[in-house]
């Protein structure tokens, strides 16, 4: 679930420690199915997916990593389901490989978070934990690399993954099929947004269907941050800034105007069902269309796309009607 | 400042004691109904949780006959209640009411002197007490009527003059009235005509605090059990939401650091909400409890978190979920509780 957040940081630390780092592969429907038939059916979809994950690596490795995150940042919170990673792992695939486990928690101090990781040492020979600080900051700094990269080169998380794995320059050009150029902001976790299985190619389709898509992670924390604090006060869910501040800053006066937003939201997340709502609302009050597509298991690609293709339509309408009444200027 | 609070099940007896102390203004909305229901769904986003929709219809409520402050306590952790205010505040701004919601968000001390007209601590200090009490003396109370229900001749009396005692302990002025009334009250409940030797089943009722003690919202789960002829056992009263004894506070006796405890070896951290607690009580009652009846809003994080890693717990009774939302049917309800609790008989007569 972090895939998309954390990878360069992760793998970093790892291969500090001298661990060769088993990933494991896509998500197909497979995953989905069998990691859907040992939860309980109204769990959400990105935790069913993970426990397909888990599954498939049961034999592939001596150790799975799944941390038990609580605050990265001081009072703003995961959602319960990143909490009890560990422990849902521990009961839903009893026959899992030992769990590496770290407690994050800003909330009790860097002391005890550094304290957590630091009980890692015991499974990597490593007595003094010196060898742990040196791979901490070796993570970090892939880390921070690996968001500089995005923010300078405006890429997605997948993009810029293959480029920090040393993919050549040119990411591919999308082929623009009808020719019109309309911005499209897509709101979503970055689990969902960047999972092709769980989103059903949207952002491809999009591509393919001639808009320029920005997403959350093309800005910097900090912005979004600010934006959610300055309109609604302290931030509490730790994607409160992707969803609500993204939609906040990019539908600024001062910035290119987009066209319309899209919110991809999985049934049954709970911090969504009420964050997606108020990002809507402050949307809907700057008169920018809105659109909340709601996935889960049993969603079929092509009504997605077909209220995806109607919702372009929309938008490219009310572009042409705008454009025509000199609102905007042309692009 | 006429202050409006929403509902969290019998709180609110407490909170006008309070208010009463302290010369505040308060305006209760009328208890919950169909009508706060409907008021709720028609203004929520489709899928937030119960207690969201009930709360919002609540401050609405409070708003039409007033109000012009509402206070929402927020929960610490990560359970969507402490994100409530933000998105409720955005709602009714947005239905055209103005209003100052007061929340946790900037201290403690903050609240105190909002909603008490910068009243001196000893005076807040009293009034609290005072609410206290009385929410002690009602717990005391429903701890008695669960267990006359299943015994009672008539049915439905223990009930009857539990719903007096409401309203005589919310009338009370004095702590002397109170021992009073508690003397009496509980007179009256032992006075009730019971069915002799026969055991009843002992049943716990676990899950999320607000469908929990809200009777609207649980449909009267512990009121159905106890005409099945089952002894209802809850863990959680409103009382120990706002009670702290240092004692048991110290001591850790509380029956939720117990619960904690208890659960250690399933789950390691906190989930939000009330998730470890519903794992721990499993657990601690192993042996005292023949069934749990666990109650979940739907879509709750933190109790669909618990109800996942239930089932890996090897020891305590057999579990029935009950998930509510506008859409639960009571009869849908009353036929599950009747295969459990027929289930539950039969295997403590093997």
């Amino acid at each position: 679930m972090y895939y998309y957040q954390y990878f360069p940081l992760l793998e970093a630390f790892f291969e500090h420690l001298g661990a060769e780092v088993v990933l494991s592969a896509p998500t197909t429907k497979a995953t989905l199915l069998t990691g859907g038939s040992r939860l309980v059916t109204d769990t959400c979809l990105p935790v069913k997916v993970f426990i397909g994950h888990c599954l498939s690596l049961v034999e592939k490795c001596d150790y799975i990593f799944v941390p038990s995150i609580r605050c990265t940042r001081y009072k703003t919170y995961y959602c319960s389901k990143f909490l009890g990673l560990p422990d849902l792992v521990r009961a839903a695939v009893p026959e899992c490989p030992t769990i590496l486990n770290i407690h994050m928690d800003i909330d009790r101090g860097l002391k005890d978070m550094g304290r957590s990781i630091h009980r890692l040492r015991k499974y990597f020979n490593d007595k003094s934990g010196d060898d742990l600080k040196d791979a901490c900051s070796d993570g970090l700094k892939a880390l921070s690399n690996y968001r500089k990269l995005m923010l300078t080169e405006q890429l997605t998380p997948p993009q810029a993954l293959k480029r920090v794995a040393g993919a050549p320059q040119a990411h591919p050009k999308f082929t623009c099929q009808s020719g019109r150029k309309l911005r499209v902001l897509v709101i979503a976790h970055p689990y969902i947004l960047y999972d092709d299985f769980i989103n059903h190619h949207l952002v491809n389709y999009l591509h393919r269907s001639g808009c320029e898509v920005s997403v959350p992670e093309m800005l910097a924390h900090e912005e979004m941050g600010n934006a959610v604090v300055n309109t609604m006060g302290r931030i509490y869910w730790e994607y409160e800034d992707v969803l609500v501040g993204a939609a906040e800053v990019y539908s600024r006066e001062n910035r290119d105007k987009i066209d319309g937003v899209i919110a991809l939201t999985v049934f049954g997340c709970g911090p969504d069902s009420l964050m997606v709502d108020i990002a809507r609302r402050r949307i809907q009050a700057k008169n920018i269309p809105f659109i909340n597509m709601m996935l889960d298991e049993h969603v079929a690609e092509a009504g997605l796309i077909t209220r995806l293709e109607a919702f372009l339509d929309m938008i490219q309408r009310k572009r042409e009607k705008d454009y025509a009444s000199g609102c905007t200027s042309p692009r | 400042m006429r202050l409006g609070v929403p509902h969290l099940g019998d709180v609110w007896i407490g909170v006008q004691a309070m208010a009463r102390e302290l010369d505040v203004e308060l305006i209760l909305p009328p208890s919950n109904s169909q009508r706060t229901l409907e008021l709720g769904i028609k203004y929520s986003p489709e899928t937030a949780c119960l207690p969201f929709k009930l709360t919002l219809a609540n401050m609405i409520e409070t708003l039409e006959m007033g109000a012009d402050t509402l206070f929402i306590p927020g929960g610490p952790g990560p359970c969507r209640f402490g994100y409530y205010n933000k998105v409720q505040k955005q709602i009714l701004n947005e239905m055209g009411y103005h209003f100052e919601m007061v929340t946790q968000g900037r201290g403690l001390s903050y609240i105190l002197k909002k909603l008490t007209n910068n009243a001196p601590m000893w005076r807040i200090v009293k009034a609290y007490m005072f609410g206290i009490t009385k929410l002690n003396i009602l717990e005391k109370l429903e701890r008695e009527v669960q267990k006359v229900r299943p015994l009672e001749q008539k049915k439905g009396e223990a009930n009857r003059i539990y719903q007096e005692a409401i309203i005589a302990v919310d009338n009370a002025a004095s702590y002397s009235e109170l021992r009073k009334l508690r003397r009496d009250f509980l007179k009256r409940l032992h006075s009730v005509a019971i069915t002799k030797n026969s055991l009843p089943l002992k049943v716990g009722v676990t899950g999320e605090f607000y469908v929990l003690i809200d009777r609207f919202s649980n449909m009267d789960v512990e009121i159905e059990l106890g005409k099945l002829g089952v002894e209802v056992r809850r863990a959680i009263f409103v009382s120990h939401l706002v009670s702290a004894n240092p004692f048991s506070l110290l001591l850790g006796l509380r029956e939720k650091d117990r619960a904690h405890k208890a659960a250690r070896k399933y789950v390691s951290h906190h989930l939000g909400g009330d998730g470890w607690q519903s794992v721990g009580e499993k657990v601690l009652h192993d042996k005292d409890w023949d069934g749990i009846v666990h109650l979940e809003p739907f879509g709750c994080l933190p109790e669909i978190m618990a109800r996942n890693i239930m089932p890996s717990v090897k020891e305590g009774p057999p579990v029935l979920n009950l998930i509510y939302d506008e859409h639960t049917s009571k009869v849908g309800m009353l036929s599950r509780l009747e295969a459990f609790v027929d289930m539950l008989r039969w295997q403590k007569r093997k």
